[in-house]
Protein backbone atom coordinates (compact mmCIF):
# COMPACT_ATOMS: atom_id res chain seq x y z
CA UNK A 1 0.00 0.00 0.00
CA UNK A 2 2.57 2.37 0.72
CA UNK A 3 6.12 1.82 -0.11
CA UNK A 4 9.35 3.67 0.33
CA UNK A 5 12.63 2.95 -1.40
CA UNK A 6 16.37 4.47 -0.35
CA UNK A 7 14.71 8.06 0.50
CA UNK A 8 17.09 10.70 0.83
CA UNK A 9 16.08 14.55 2.29
CA UNK A 10 18.34 17.36 2.88
CA UNK A 11 17.36 20.72 3.97
CA UNK A 12 20.46 22.49 2.55
CA UNK A 13 24.01 21.21 4.36
CA UNK A 14 21.58 18.69 6.27
CA UNK A 15 20.60 15.56 5.46
CA UNK A 16 17.61 14.22 8.24
CA UNK A 17 16.39 11.19 6.23
CA UNK A 18 19.34 9.08 4.69
CA UNK A 19 18.23 5.81 2.75
CA UNK A 20 14.62 5.38 4.24
CA UNK A 21 12.87 2.06 2.90
CA UNK A 22 10.24 0.30 4.59
CA UNK A 23 6.68 -1.54 3.31
CA UNK A 24 3.34 -0.85 4.41
CA UNK A 25 0.58 -3.69 3.58
CA UNK A 26 -3.23 -3.04 2.99
CA UNK A 27 -5.22 -2.75 6.24
CA UNK A 28 -2.21 -2.73 8.19
CA UNK A 29 -1.13 -0.03 11.46
CA UNK A 30 2.64 0.85 10.68
CA UNK A 31 4.51 2.92 13.19
CA UNK A 32 7.34 5.10 12.55
CA UNK A 33 8.68 5.26 16.26
CA UNK A 34 11.65 7.68 17.30
CA UNK A 35 12.28 11.00 19.04
CA UNK A 36 11.59 14.64 18.23
CA UNK A 37 14.10 15.69 15.42
CA UNK A 38 14.47 12.08 13.97
CA UNK A 39 12.64 12.66 10.71
CA UNK A 40 9.49 10.79 11.72
CA UNK A 41 7.26 13.95 10.19
CA UNK A 42 9.90 14.94 7.08
CA UNK A 43 8.57 11.04 6.05
CA UNK A 44 4.83 12.11 6.66
CA UNK A 45 5.38 15.24 4.73
CA UNK A 46 7.10 13.17 1.71
CA UNK A 47 4.34 10.58 1.60
CA UNK A 48 1.43 13.27 1.50
CA UNK A 49 3.25 15.18 -1.31
CA UNK A 50 3.76 18.31 0.55
CA UNK A 51 7.72 17.85 0.24
CA UNK A 52 10.32 16.78 -2.39
CA UNK A 53 12.59 14.02 -1.60
CA UNK A 54 16.13 14.74 -2.63
CA UNK A 55 16.67 11.14 -3.72
CA UNK A 56 14.69 7.99 -3.69
CA UNK A 57 11.58 7.36 -4.86
CA UNK A 58 7.91 5.80 -3.02
CA UNK A 59 4.38 4.43 -3.99
CA UNK A 60 1.12 5.23 -2.71
CA UNK A 61 -1.85 2.93 -3.53
CA UNK A 62 -4.02 5.75 -3.42
CA UNK A 63 -5.16 8.99 -5.25
CA UNK A 64 -4.45 12.12 -2.78
CA UNK A 65 -9.03 12.17 -2.57
CA UNK A 66 -8.24 8.53 -0.71
CA UNK A 67 -5.87 9.69 1.87
CA UNK A 68 -6.37 11.07 5.32
CA UNK A 69 -4.15 13.46 7.70
CA UNK A 70 -3.72 14.33 10.79
CA UNK A 71 -0.83 16.77 12.07
CA UNK A 72 0.41 17.65 15.12
CA UNK A 73 -0.69 21.03 13.89
CA UNK A 74 -4.50 20.87 13.40
CA UNK A 75 -5.27 23.54 10.99
CA UNK A 76 -9.02 23.78 12.08
CA UNK A 77 -10.82 27.17 11.44
CA UNK A 78 -11.07 28.44 15.24
CA UNK A 79 -14.02 30.64 14.90
CA UNK A 80 -16.62 27.72 13.35
CA UNK A 81 -17.57 25.33 15.33
CA UNK A 82 -16.58 21.81 15.15
CA UNK A 83 -19.56 20.99 12.66
CA UNK A 84 -19.34 23.69 10.19
CA UNK A 85 -15.33 22.25 9.92
CA UNK A 86 -16.42 19.26 9.14
CA UNK A 87 -18.61 20.50 6.42
CA UNK A 88 -15.97 22.96 4.97
CA UNK A 89 -14.19 19.28 4.08
CA UNK A 90 -17.53 17.20 3.16
CA UNK A 91 -18.46 20.21 0.61
CA UNK A 92 -14.94 20.17 -0.66
CA UNK A 93 -15.16 16.17 -1.03
CA UNK A 94 -18.45 16.52 -2.59
CA UNK A 95 -20.01 14.23 0.53
CA UNK A 96 -23.25 14.54 2.18
CA UNK A 97 -23.40 16.46 5.36
CA UNK A 98 -24.41 13.60 7.28
CA UNK A 99 -21.08 12.31 6.67
CA UNK A 100 -19.51 14.98 8.95
CA UNK A 101 -22.10 13.98 11.79
CA UNK A 102 -21.38 10.58 11.68
CA UNK A 103 -17.32 11.14 11.73
CA UNK A 104 -17.49 13.66 14.77
CA UNK A 105 -19.96 10.89 16.60
CA UNK A 106 -17.36 8.45 15.60
CA UNK A 107 -14.97 10.65 17.92
CA UNK A 108 -17.40 11.38 20.35
CA UNK A 109 -17.53 14.94 19.66
CA UNK A 110 -21.43 14.89 19.04
CA UNK A 111 -22.32 16.93 22.16
CA UNK A 112 -19.86 19.78 21.62
CA UNK A 113 -20.42 19.72 17.80
CA UNK A 114 -21.63 23.13 18.02
CA UNK A 115 -18.92 24.69 20.13
CA UNK A 116 -16.43 27.05 18.70
CA UNK A 117 -12.99 25.07 18.52
CA UNK A 118 -10.97 27.97 20.17
CA UNK A 119 -13.40 26.57 23.21
CA UNK A 120 -12.39 23.00 22.71
CA UNK A 121 -9.58 21.29 24.99
CA UNK A 122 -6.50 20.27 23.32
CA UNK A 123 -7.53 16.62 23.65
CA UNK A 124 -11.18 17.65 21.91
CA UNK A 125 -9.16 19.17 19.04
CA UNK A 126 -7.23 16.45 18.21
CA UNK A 127 -10.54 13.77 18.10
CA UNK A 128 -12.11 16.67 15.66
CA UNK A 129 -9.07 16.44 13.26
CA UNK A 130 -9.25 13.12 13.55
CA UNK A 131 -12.86 13.22 12.48
CA UNK A 132 -11.45 15.83 9.92
CA UNK A 133 -9.13 12.83 8.48
CA UNK A 134 -11.53 9.99 8.47
CA UNK A 135 -14.25 12.25 7.17
CA UNK A 136 -14.08 10.86 3.51
CA UNK A 137 -13.77 7.50 4.38
CA UNK A 138 -9.75 7.57 3.47
CA UNK A 139 -8.05 3.69 2.44
CA UNK A 140 -5.03 5.25 4.07
CA UNK A 141 -4.76 7.84 6.85
CA UNK A 142 -1.42 9.53 7.80
CA UNK A 143 -1.51 10.43 11.62
CA UNK A 144 1.65 12.32 13.05
CA UNK A 145 1.78 12.23 16.81
CA UNK A 146 -2.07 11.13 17.26
CA UNK A 147 -2.07 11.26 20.82
CA UNK A 148 1.10 13.69 21.65
CA UNK A 149 -0.21 15.70 25.12
CA UNK A 150 -3.35 14.05 25.49
CA UNK A 151 -4.35 12.31 28.61
CA UNK A 152 -4.42 8.65 29.26
CA UNK A 153 -8.00 8.40 28.89
CA UNK A 154 -8.40 10.61 25.50
CA UNK A 155 -5.61 8.81 23.87
CA UNK A 156 -7.22 5.66 24.93
CA UNK A 157 -10.20 6.50 23.01
CA UNK A 158 -7.95 7.53 19.95
CA UNK A 159 -6.02 4.30 20.06
CA UNK A 160 -9.83 2.48 20.09
CA UNK A 161 -10.74 4.60 16.83
CA UNK A 162 -7.68 3.68 14.93
CA UNK A 163 -8.36 0.00 15.43
CA UNK A 164 -11.72 0.10 14.47
CA UNK A 165 -10.45 2.23 11.03
CA UNK A 166 -8.04 -0.54 10.61
CA UNK A 167 -10.57 -3.48 11.45
CA UNK A 168 -13.14 -1.53 9.35
CA UNK A 169 -10.08 -1.62 5.82
CA UNK A 170 -7.83 1.30 6.57
CA UNK A 171 -4.08 1.01 6.15
CA UNK A 172 -2.45 3.48 8.92
CA UNK A 173 0.50 5.00 8.94
CA UNK A 174 1.50 6.83 11.94
CA UNK A 175 4.33 8.30 14.27
CA UNK A 176 5.19 8.48 17.47
CA UNK A 177 7.44 8.67 20.27
CA UNK A 178 5.90 6.46 22.74
CA UNK A 179 6.76 2.63 23.13
CA UNK A 180 3.99 1.75 24.84
CA UNK A 181 1.77 3.21 21.88
CA UNK A 182 3.60 1.19 19.39
CA UNK A 183 3.09 -1.53 21.16
CA UNK A 184 -0.21 -1.80 21.73
CA UNK A 185 -1.42 -0.30 18.12
CA UNK A 186 0.96 -1.20 15.56
CA UNK A 187 1.32 -4.32 13.42
CA UNK A 188 4.54 -3.27 11.96
CA UNK A 189 6.75 -0.38 13.18
CA UNK A 190 9.86 1.06 12.12
CA UNK A 191 12.33 2.70 14.73
CA UNK A 192 14.21 5.82 13.44
CA UNK A 193 17.14 7.61 14.86
CA UNK A 194 18.80 10.84 13.11
CA UNK A 195 17.14 9.73 9.64
CA UNK A 196 17.95 6.32 9.82
CA UNK A 197 15.91 3.18 10.01
CA UNK A 198 17.96 1.10 12.62
CA UNK A 199 15.43 -1.68 12.89
CA UNK A 200 11.90 -2.45 11.60
CA UNK A 201 9.36 -5.47 11.93
CA UNK A 202 6.76 -6.45 14.29
CA UNK A 203 7.12 -5.15 17.70
CA UNK A 204 7.49 -9.18 19.11
CA UNK A 205 10.15 -10.11 16.75
CA UNK A 206 12.06 -6.85 17.33
CA UNK A 207 11.78 -7.47 20.61
CA UNK A 208 12.40 -10.57 20.22
CA UNK A 209 15.54 -10.45 18.19
CA UNK A 210 16.92 -7.61 20.81
CA UNK A 211 15.99 -10.12 23.91
CA UNK A 212 13.59 -7.29 25.26
CA UNK A 213 10.66 -9.54 25.70
CA UNK A 214 9.28 -8.07 29.31
CA UNK A 215 6.16 -7.63 30.95
CA UNK A 216 5.73 -3.30 30.30
CA UNK A 217 4.28 -2.08 33.37
CA UNK A 218 0.88 -0.52 32.69
CA UNK A 219 0.14 2.20 35.30
CA UNK A 220 -2.93 3.37 33.54
CA UNK A 221 -4.31 0.10 33.37
CA UNK A 222 -3.48 -0.23 37.22
CA UNK A 223 -5.89 3.39 38.29
CA UNK A 224 -9.05 1.83 35.75
CA UNK A 225 -8.71 -1.37 37.65
CA UNK A 226 -8.33 0.21 41.32
CA UNK A 227 -10.65 3.04 40.75
CA UNK A 228 -12.95 1.78 37.89
CA UNK A 229 -12.86 5.04 36.10
CA UNK A 230 -10.48 6.65 33.60
CA UNK A 231 -8.13 8.96 33.71
CA UNK A 232 -9.61 12.80 33.13
CA UNK B 1 -16.40 25.13 -8.27
CA UNK B 2 -17.82 22.70 -5.24
CA UNK B 3 -14.30 24.29 -3.64
CA UNK B 4 -14.51 27.42 -4.39
CA UNK B 5 -17.94 27.42 -2.88
CA UNK B 6 -17.37 25.76 0.12
CA UNK B 7 -14.33 28.10 0.95
CA UNK B 8 -16.49 30.89 0.42
CA UNK B 9 -19.08 29.81 2.32
CA UNK B 10 -16.39 29.21 5.14
CA UNK B 11 -14.84 32.71 4.46
CA UNK B 12 -18.16 34.32 4.74
CA UNK B 13 -18.57 32.47 8.11
CA UNK B 14 -15.38 32.95 9.54
CA UNK B 15 -15.63 36.71 8.67
CA UNK B 16 -18.56 37.71 10.54
CA UNK B 17 -16.90 36.42 13.77
CA UNK B 18 -13.94 38.03 13.06
CA UNK B 19 -14.65 41.44 14.72
CA UNK B 20 -11.19 42.40 13.51
CA UNK B 21 -11.47 42.01 10.01
CA UNK B 22 -15.48 42.46 10.34
CA UNK B 23 -14.92 46.25 11.33
CA UNK B 24 -12.54 47.25 8.42
CA UNK B 25 -16.31 46.95 6.32
CA UNK B 26 -17.69 49.14 8.83
CA UNK B 27 -15.95 51.64 10.30
CA UNK B 28 -15.06 53.49 6.96
CA UNK B 29 -18.78 53.92 5.05
CA UNK B 30 -19.52 54.84 8.70
CA UNK B 31 -17.27 57.16 9.27
CA UNK B 32 -17.99 58.65 6.04
CA UNK B 33 -21.72 59.29 6.95
CA UNK B 34 -20.68 60.75 10.37
CA UNK B 35 -18.53 62.72 9.01
CA UNK B 36 -20.81 63.97 6.08
CA UNK B 37 -23.59 64.16 7.99
CA UNK B 38 -21.87 66.39 10.94
CA UNK B 39 -19.47 67.95 8.77
CA UNK B 40 -20.25 68.26 5.25
CA UNK B 41 -23.45 69.32 5.04
CA UNK B 42 -23.55 71.94 7.19
CA UNK B 43 -20.71 73.32 5.85
CA UNK B 44 -20.62 75.24 2.51
CA UNK B 45 -16.93 75.64 2.02
CA UNK B 46 -16.71 71.89 1.86
CA UNK B 47 -17.80 69.34 -1.08
CA UNK B 48 -20.52 67.47 0.30
CA UNK B 49 -18.88 63.87 -0.70
CA UNK B 50 -15.46 64.54 0.35
CA UNK B 51 -15.68 62.67 3.49
CA UNK B 52 -17.08 59.95 1.20
CA UNK B 53 -14.52 60.56 -1.94
CA UNK B 54 -11.75 60.36 1.18
CA UNK B 55 -13.23 57.50 3.16
CA UNK B 56 -13.69 55.33 -0.36
CA UNK B 57 -9.79 55.72 -1.25
CA UNK B 58 -8.97 54.88 2.14
CA UNK B 59 -11.07 52.37 2.52
CA UNK B 60 -10.39 50.55 -0.93
CA UNK B 61 -6.42 50.80 -0.55
CA UNK B 62 -6.27 50.16 2.74
CA UNK B 63 -9.13 47.89 4.16
CA UNK B 64 -9.11 45.30 1.92
CA UNK B 65 -5.23 44.84 1.47
CA UNK B 66 -4.71 44.39 5.08
CA UNK B 67 -8.19 42.04 5.38
CA UNK B 68 -7.08 39.50 2.28
CA UNK B 69 -3.17 39.79 3.57
CA UNK B 70 -4.70 38.78 7.25
CA UNK B 71 -7.03 36.16 6.03
CA UNK B 72 -4.47 34.14 3.96
CA UNK B 73 -1.50 34.52 6.53
CA UNK B 74 -3.62 33.19 9.01
CA UNK B 75 -4.69 30.04 7.23
CA UNK B 76 -1.05 29.62 6.54
CA UNK B 77 0.07 30.13 9.62
CA UNK B 78 -2.48 27.68 11.40
CA UNK B 79 -1.86 25.11 9.01
CA UNK B 80 -5.44 25.21 7.81
CA UNK B 81 -3.93 25.51 4.10
CA UNK B 82 -2.14 22.44 4.17
CA UNK B 83 -5.20 20.42 4.79
CA UNK B 84 -7.38 22.52 1.84
CA UNK B 85 -4.67 21.70 -0.23
CA UNK B 86 -4.00 17.76 1.23
CA UNK B 87 -8.00 17.72 0.11
CA UNK B 88 -7.28 18.20 -3.70
CA UNK B 89 -7.79 22.18 -3.06
CA UNK B 90 -6.35 23.86 -6.34
CA UNK B 91 -4.59 27.06 -5.26
CA UNK B 92 -6.65 29.39 -7.64
CA UNK B 93 -9.81 27.64 -6.14
CA UNK B 94 -8.74 28.86 -3.04
CA UNK B 95 -7.75 32.44 -3.76
CA UNK B 96 -10.87 32.92 -6.03
CA UNK B 97 -12.93 31.70 -2.81
CA UNK B 98 -11.23 34.01 -0.17
CA UNK B 99 -10.64 36.37 -2.69
CA UNK B 100 -14.15 35.98 -4.00
CA UNK B 101 -15.93 36.62 -0.52
CA UNK B 102 -13.69 39.62 0.27
CA UNK B 103 -14.47 41.42 -2.76
CA UNK B 104 -18.34 40.68 -2.46
CA UNK B 105 -18.21 42.30 1.40
CA UNK B 106 -15.77 45.07 -0.92
CA UNK B 107 -19.33 45.63 -3.16
CA UNK B 108 -21.20 45.74 -0.19
CA UNK B 109 -19.38 48.26 1.78
CA UNK B 110 -19.30 50.35 -1.79
CA UNK B 111 -22.75 50.54 -2.31
CA UNK B 112 -23.08 51.83 0.87
CA UNK B 113 -20.60 55.04 0.02
CA UNK B 114 -22.43 55.16 -2.89
CA UNK B 115 -25.59 56.26 -0.99
CA UNK B 116 -23.83 58.08 1.17
CA UNK B 117 -22.75 60.29 -1.64
CA UNK B 118 -26.30 59.90 -3.19
CA UNK B 119 -24.53 58.76 -6.46
CA UNK B 120 -27.09 58.46 -9.20
CA UNK B 121 -27.19 56.88 -12.61
CA UNK B 122 -24.22 56.79 -14.59
CA UNK B 123 -22.18 58.69 -11.33
CA UNK B 124 -23.32 55.73 -9.18
CA UNK B 125 -22.09 53.10 -12.19
CA UNK B 126 -18.74 54.87 -12.40
CA UNK B 127 -18.57 54.53 -9.06
CA UNK B 128 -19.22 50.75 -8.46
CA UNK B 129 -17.06 50.41 -11.50
CA UNK B 130 -13.89 52.12 -9.94
CA UNK B 131 -14.41 50.62 -6.44
CA UNK B 132 -14.73 47.15 -7.82
CA UNK B 133 -11.61 47.39 -10.01
CA UNK B 134 -9.75 49.43 -7.03
CA UNK B 135 -10.81 46.40 -5.05
CA UNK B 136 -9.64 43.56 -7.19
CA UNK B 137 -6.47 45.08 -6.94
CA UNK B 138 -6.38 45.35 -3.61
CA UNK B 139 -7.42 41.26 -2.85
CA UNK B 140 -4.39 41.25 -5.23
CA UNK B 141 -2.30 42.63 -3.57
CA UNK B 142 -3.48 41.73 0.04
CA UNK B 143 -3.13 38.06 -1.59
CA UNK B 144 0.62 38.45 -2.75
CA UNK B 145 1.31 39.81 0.92
CA UNK B 146 -0.53 37.19 2.91
CA UNK B 147 1.03 34.31 0.71
CA UNK B 148 5.12 35.57 1.16
CA UNK B 149 4.46 36.79 4.80
CA UNK B 150 5.18 33.34 7.29
CA UNK B 151 2.49 34.91 9.66
CA UNK B 152 -0.22 37.37 10.57
CA UNK B 153 1.86 39.68 12.45
CA UNK B 154 4.01 39.23 9.38
CA UNK B 155 1.51 40.40 6.91
CA UNK B 156 0.36 42.93 8.88
CA UNK B 157 3.89 44.65 9.26
CA UNK B 158 4.34 44.03 5.64
CA UNK B 159 0.77 45.25 4.18
CA UNK B 160 0.49 48.53 6.27
CA UNK B 161 2.95 50.36 5.20
CA UNK B 162 1.35 49.82 1.65
CA UNK B 163 -1.81 50.23 2.87
CA UNK B 164 -1.16 53.90 3.94
CA UNK B 165 0.46 54.70 0.92
CA UNK B 166 -2.21 53.50 -1.07
CA UNK B 167 -4.84 54.56 1.18
CA UNK B 168 -3.74 58.04 2.02
CA UNK B 169 -1.51 59.44 -1.01
CA UNK B 170 -4.98 60.74 -3.04
CA UNK B 171 -5.37 62.56 0.42
CA UNK B 172 -2.13 64.15 0.04
CA UNK B 173 -2.11 64.73 -3.43
CA UNK B 174 -5.16 66.81 -2.93
CA UNK B 175 -2.79 68.89 -1.23
CA UNK B 176 0.21 68.65 -3.42
CA UNK B 177 0.67 68.78 -7.21
CA UNK B 178 3.96 67.08 -7.14
CA UNK B 179 2.14 64.52 -4.89
CA UNK B 180 -0.53 64.47 -7.12
CA UNK B 181 1.29 64.11 -10.76
CA UNK B 182 3.61 60.73 -8.86
CA UNK B 183 0.22 59.31 -7.10
CA UNK B 184 -1.08 59.44 -10.42
CA UNK B 185 -0.22 55.95 -11.34
CA UNK B 186 -1.64 54.49 -8.01
CA UNK B 187 -5.41 53.01 -8.73
CA UNK B 188 -6.40 54.74 -5.59
CA UNK B 189 -5.52 57.90 -6.83
CA UNK B 190 -7.46 56.99 -10.01
CA UNK B 191 -10.41 55.84 -7.72
CA UNK B 192 -10.00 59.79 -6.18
CA UNK B 193 -9.93 61.55 -9.63
CA UNK B 194 -12.83 60.11 -10.64
CA UNK B 195 -14.79 59.87 -7.40
CA UNK B 196 -14.28 63.95 -7.12
CA UNK B 197 -15.61 64.59 -10.68
CA UNK B 198 -17.12 62.31 -12.54
CA UNK B 199 -17.13 64.15 -15.77
CA UNK B 200 -12.99 63.40 -15.03
CA UNK B 201 -11.71 60.87 -18.19
CA UNK B 202 -12.63 57.69 -17.21
CA UNK B 203 -11.00 55.48 -19.75
CA UNK B 204 -7.96 56.89 -18.46
CA UNK B 205 -8.69 55.83 -14.97
CA UNK B 206 -9.74 52.50 -15.45
CA UNK B 207 -6.88 51.78 -17.51
CA UNK B 208 -4.35 53.06 -15.30
CA UNK B 209 -6.54 50.66 -12.56
CA UNK B 210 -6.24 47.84 -15.37
CA UNK B 211 -2.30 48.36 -15.59
CA UNK B 212 -2.09 48.13 -12.09
CA UNK B 213 -3.75 45.07 -11.82
CA UNK B 214 -1.82 43.69 -14.40
CA UNK B 215 1.54 44.74 -12.30
CA UNK B 216 -0.18 42.82 -9.52
CA UNK B 217 -0.78 39.98 -10.98
CA UNK B 218 2.37 39.82 -11.90
CA UNK B 219 3.49 40.22 -8.53
CA UNK B 220 1.21 37.91 -7.18
CA UNK B 221 2.44 35.24 -9.42
CA UNK B 222 5.79 35.92 -8.88
CA UNK B 223 5.09 35.47 -5.17
CA UNK B 224 3.21 32.42 -5.20
CA UNK B 225 6.64 30.84 -7.38
CA UNK B 226 8.20 31.94 -4.63
CA UNK B 227 6.45 30.83 -1.81
CA UNK B 228 3.28 28.97 -2.81
CA UNK B 229 0.50 28.05 -0.56
CA UNK B 230 1.82 25.81 1.71
CA UNK B 231 1.71 27.02 5.41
Amino acid sequence: MIQMNNIVKRFGAQTVLTDVTFKVKEKEIFGMLGPSGAGKTTIINILTNQLEADGGNYSIGASPFETGLMLDEDGLYIRLNCLENLNVFADIYGIPREKSVAAIKSVGLFDAAKKTVNTLSKGMRQRLALARAILHEPKILFLDEPTGGLDPATARGIHKLILDLCANGATVFLTTHNMEEAVKLCDKVALLHKGKIVEQGSPAEICERHNAIKTVPDLESVFIKLTGVELE
Amino acid sequence: MRSIKAIFTKQAKDMFRNPMVLVQFIIFPAVALIMTELIAKSNEDIATNMFVTMMAAIFAGMALVTATAGVIAEDKERKSLRFLVMAGVKPHEYLIGTGGFILLAGLIASIAFGLIGVFTGIEFARFLTVMIMAAAASIILGAAIGIVSKNQQAATALAMPIAVILGFAPMIASFNETVAKAAGILYTQQLNVIVNDFSANFTKAITVIGINIAVLIILFVLAYQKKGLRG
